[in-house]
């Protein structure tokens, strides 16, 4: 990527927060409408970003969001500091759920998030370092 | 006469360019421009936010007047639920309605059944239609023209049945005409409405080719008339119809409340309205079915053509529910029969009507953005909006598609001259 063709912003999280959690995903969109970028591709980013912001607001206690958009792809990349994932096999898998029941009254915690983020980004990978943080680096093809 | 595109319309000589309207906007379609509001046409959705608040009174509404009454042979007045909640706890709807006739409409209907009748038609189309969910509701015109504009994606989760005041307007204009012998352009059939949007759904109708409906009286306009009328009412016909689920589409969740479902949602208020379809556009409310989104707090009682202050008009809606009930009076085999037979369909598609980019071309679309931002980072950042744009980042946006200079930026500007000086 030539740096001088991608846009290149950066957002944080902060865990817990619930006033102000979408936030960072719902500028994302904002950028992409204002690029042009289709529809569904802008569809894809907002379910996969939210997802990804909430679960940093939920389960870990700082954040950023960084998104790197040129003309023939999306990246955004989520890493935080926080309590890192164990086994991210089980996490990746539709239902499984760690959510309190505080969480589930919210209306979270169907263990869909990062199944959802898998099938809306035409690529993505997660790290985790337990104890220290957990990166998810999704991209979409333009 | 081309019809104006807009419910809402600036008086240039009245504007002293204070800016309130600007940053109230919601779209950001206003700018100051040489001392005088001016409005982007491709971004206003006819909210009334600027006329609600204007201190100058330089904004006016595009509505219909009482004397174009005299225009028709026939006037039908069509008023919305929100009539019933202006008077004082006493007055009935069925008083309102005659005093109506008394003011001059031949002929008077009760468009809270209407509203009862499209409960019906929806509790039908939500438990067979099959998704994408939430379905969102298209009686404010507001929300679908911000939907079309903003959410795009969304176009295609509004609720496709005519609403009430359309299918009405069809159906009076029919009978009246008949029942008079004149044809049906000769009948005016008119909204009395507590906002300007609906001028804009009958100028420039979404869903349908040409709107049902001749005009729109403000409620504010005859409410003087009606008081003078309400204080001697000699006929004593029946004319409402309606019980408390037709009353309710006054208020906000009044559309759910003659809805089976459990999960439905009613929201109100522009700034809620818009983060909760944030919230559906990021595919978090699949599991709500329907949503109710109007643009006004608390919905249509909070419309700005309204004269009572909403929280009466709330409670006023609340006692009339209780009093004339929570069992719909609409048949619903009739109901089930109108919808099968297509009384309820759309009869034009709602079409996506998404905002430019900042360029047709991608990859100058985001130099632009970086531009924005580059310029952004030497603003002040204090969104004092003296330059005539509502905030630093919306001036930077003007700045890069040359509608705009970073000179109008005052502190700018005078740390220039600080500095010449
Ligand atoms: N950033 C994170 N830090 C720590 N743990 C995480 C993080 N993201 C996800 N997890 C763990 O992975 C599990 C599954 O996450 P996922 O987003 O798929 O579902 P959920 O958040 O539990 O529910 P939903 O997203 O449907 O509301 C979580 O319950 C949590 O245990
Ligand atoms: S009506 Fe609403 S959208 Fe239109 S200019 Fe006024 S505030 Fe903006
Ligand atoms: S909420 Fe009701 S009164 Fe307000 S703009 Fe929409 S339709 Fe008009
Ligand atoms: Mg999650």
């Amino acid at each position: 990527m030539a740096a001088d063709n991608t846009f290149i912003q950066e957002y944080s999280i902060k865990g817990w927060d619930f006033t102000r959690a979408g936030e960072a995903s719902c500028e994302i969109k904002n950028i992409l409408k204002q690029i042009g970028v289709s529809q569904d591709v802008i569809r894809r980013v907002a379910i996969a970003s939210y997802e990804a912001e909430m679960n940093v607001v939920m389960y870990a206690r700082q954040g950023t969001m960084r998104c790197e958009i040129d003309t023939t792809k999306i990246k955004i990349t989520i890493e935080d500091e926080g309590p890192g994932i164990a086994d991210i096999d089980q996490a990746m898998q539709e239902g499984f759920s760690t959510a309190t029941p505080e969480m589930r009254e919210m209306g979270f915690g169907a263990g869909m998030g990062l199944p959802n983020i898998k099938r809306n980004s035409d690529g993505c990978e997660v790290t985790s370092v337990v104890g220290k943080g957990t990166k998810v680096a999704m991209s979409f093809n333009l | 006469m081309e019809k104006p595109r807009h419910s809402i319309r600036f008086v240039e000589e009245k504007c002293v360019g204070c800016g309130t309207c600007m940053r109230a906007c919601p779209t950001k379609a206003i700018r100051v421009v040489h001392g005088k509001a001016r409005v982007n046409d491709e971004r206003c959705i006819d909210c009334g936010e600027c006329f609600r608040l204007c201190p100058h009174d330089a904004i006016v509404s595009e509505t219909t007047s009482y004397a174009d009454l005299e225009k028709f042979e026939c006037a039908i007045a069509l008023p919305s639920p929100v009539l019933y909640s202006q008077f004082a706890p006493d007055v009935l709807p069925n008083q309102i309605l005659l005093a109506l006739k008394k003011i001059g409409f031949e002929y008077v209907a009760d468009e809270a059944w209407d509203c009862e009748l499209t409960t019906n038609a929806l509790q039908e189309y939500l438990d067979t239609s099959e998704g994408p969910f939430p379905k969102i509701s298209n009686t404010c015109p507001v929300v679908v023209r911000l939907i079309a504009m903003l959410y795009p994606n969304l176009v295609k989760n509004l609720v496709k049945l005519e609403i009430p005041r359309e299918s009405a307007a069809k159906k009076f204009r029919q009978k009246a005409s008949k029942s008079r012998e004149i044809p049906p352009e000769k009948i005016g059939v008119l909204h009395i409405t507590p906002c300007p949007a609906k001028m804009i759904s009958i100028n420039h109708p979404v869903g349908l080719e040409k709107s049902n409906l001749d005009g729109a009286i403000p409620i504010s306009d005859i409410y003087g008339r009606l008081l003078e009328a309400l204080k001697n009412l000699e006929e004593d016909i029946v004319l409402q119809l309606s019980s408390g689920i037709g009353i309710a589409w006054a208020i906000s969740s009044g559309e759910i409340m003659g809805i089976r479902q459990e999960n439905c949602l009613a929201v109100s208020g522009v700034h809620d309205v818009i983060r909760v379809l944030n919230d559906v556009e990021a595919g978090r409310l699949n599991d709500i079915v329907f949503l109710e989104c109007l643009i006004c707090p608390d919905g249509c009682i909070g419309g700005s053509l309204t004269v009572q202050n909403r929280h009466q008009a709330r409670r006023k809606v609340r006692r009339l529910v209780k009093m004339f009930g929570e069992h719909t009076r609409v048949s619903r085999e009739m109901a089930l029969r109108l919808y099968r037979g297509g009384y309820f369909n759309l009869q034009a598609e709602i079409l996506p009507n998404p905002l430019p980019p900042l360029d047709s071309d991608p990859g100058k679309a985001i130099q632009k953005l970086k531009q924005r931002d580059k310029i952004l980072m030497t603003l002040p950042g204090k969104n004092c909006s003296a330059c005539g744009a509502p905030d630093c980042r919306t001036l930077a946006e003007d700045v890069v598609l040359g509608q705009a200079s970073i000179d109008d930026c005052v502190f700018l500007t005078l740390e220039k001259l600080k500095r010449t000086a």
